[in-house]
């Protein structure tokens, strides 16, 4: 069963170990394949004397993510914020922060600013967390001016500080909500693989 | 049997007859899915009754076969008990990651000591989906 979150909503869930421990929380989130990917995310500490924990979880050693939290086996499965990093970069990298970059089709359409990314968790362990669209601020090119609205991601894409690229086709598979939006994506995907 | 039900209880020796302390809470060995001892006050000894110890579990009260049955926290049992461990009230937090609601009370075999269910609102959650106790959380299979 996959399922669709939006990244915005991750910040401070608690991660919590089988045994009922509350061992970190989540600050931000790492991306790699060059921000296609969730490669992990860097950790901070709970309570109201928790520093700065250098601590980060791989994707790889997460349980499972769900709406309340994020399920690991125990402490152990803890890395360095540093090998976290490392080895998100070593598979393309973040691909640059994508908050606050414009949107912009491959015909050169502004569709709107970036404000949140959407994933889709298919699996743990050995599963991926793929990103699988953002959330942005429609701009006038959508019709829709100043609200938010969904769009899917083909597998790769290209984004610099500035721009995020999408097909022109991505426009025509704009949801309003997260319920519909997996299945805009797969027909959005399906559409670009028949284009090819 | 429930926890709500049993607590708070009289403890009361075989060979005296008399009360020698008050059920005040549950050790649950989250791996066995089983209480391993009962916390108690009101005592001239310790605070811990192990199960095995217990007599008889009855409706009215706990029997043991004389005061000494009840004894300091040992090393056994000092890694699962605490409010820390304590079941009820806590938040139950499924291995997918989500929170099915608080513990509103515990379902448990009074012969055996076994867990036979969580309860919280309407549902029931079998024992034998426990996973872990924990400060944040009690840990369950997902259903």
């Amino acid at each position: 069963m996959s399922r669709l979150m939006r990244t915005s909503e991750l910040a401070k869930r608690p991660v919590v170990t089988m045994a009922g421990e509350d061992v970190a929380q989540i600050k931000d989130v790492v991306f790699a394949a060059g921000g296609g990917e969730v490669g992990g995310f860097t950790l901070a500490g709970r309570g109201l004397f928790s520093g700065p924990a250098s601590h980060a979880l791989p994707w790889s050693q997460v349980a499972a993510l769900g709406a309340d939290a994020v399920m690991i086996d125990d402490e152990s499965v803890l890395g360095s914020q540093e090998s976290v990093l490392d080895a998100s970069a070593a598979r393309g990298g973040s691909g640059g922060d994508v908050m606050g970059s414009q949107a912009l089709t491959d015909s050169g359409v502004d569709l709107g600013k970036v404000v949140d990314v959407i994933i889709e968790i298919s699996g743990t362990r050995d599963g991926r967390c793929d990103v699988i669209g953002y959330e942005i601020e429609a701009s006038e090119a959508l019709g829709t001016k100043g609200t938010r609205v969904l769009i899917p991601l083909p597998d790769t894409l290209a984004a610099s500080g500035d721009h995020l690229m999408v097909p022109a086709a991505a426009r025509d598979f704009v949801s309003d909500d997260l319920a519909g939006f997996g299945a805009a994506v797969q027909a959005f995907r399906a559409h670009l693989s028949e284009a090819r | 049997m429930r926890f709500s039900d049993a607590d708070g209880r009289k403890v009361v020796s075989t060979s005296s007859a008399e009360t020698v302390g008050k059920l005040d809470g549950f050790v649950v060995d989250p791996q066995q899915r089983r209480i391993v001892a009962v916390e108690v006050k009101k005592t001239d000894s310790g605070d811990t009754l192990m199960w095995s110890a217990i007599v008889g579990f009855g409706a009215d009260a706990v029997t043991v076969t004389d005061a000494h049955a009840i004894t300091e926290l040992s090393e056994e049992v000092a890694a699962l008990a605490g409010k820390d461990h304590h079941l009820k009230g806590k938040r139950i937090l499924s291995n997918a990651g989500d929170e099915l609601g608080p513990v509103d009370d515990v379902e448990f075999d009074p012969e055996s000591g076994q867990v036979q269910a969580l309860i919280t609102g309407e549902q029931d959650i079998a024992g034998e989906r426990l996973i872990g106790i924990g400060s944040y959380a009690v840990v369950v299979r997902a259903g």
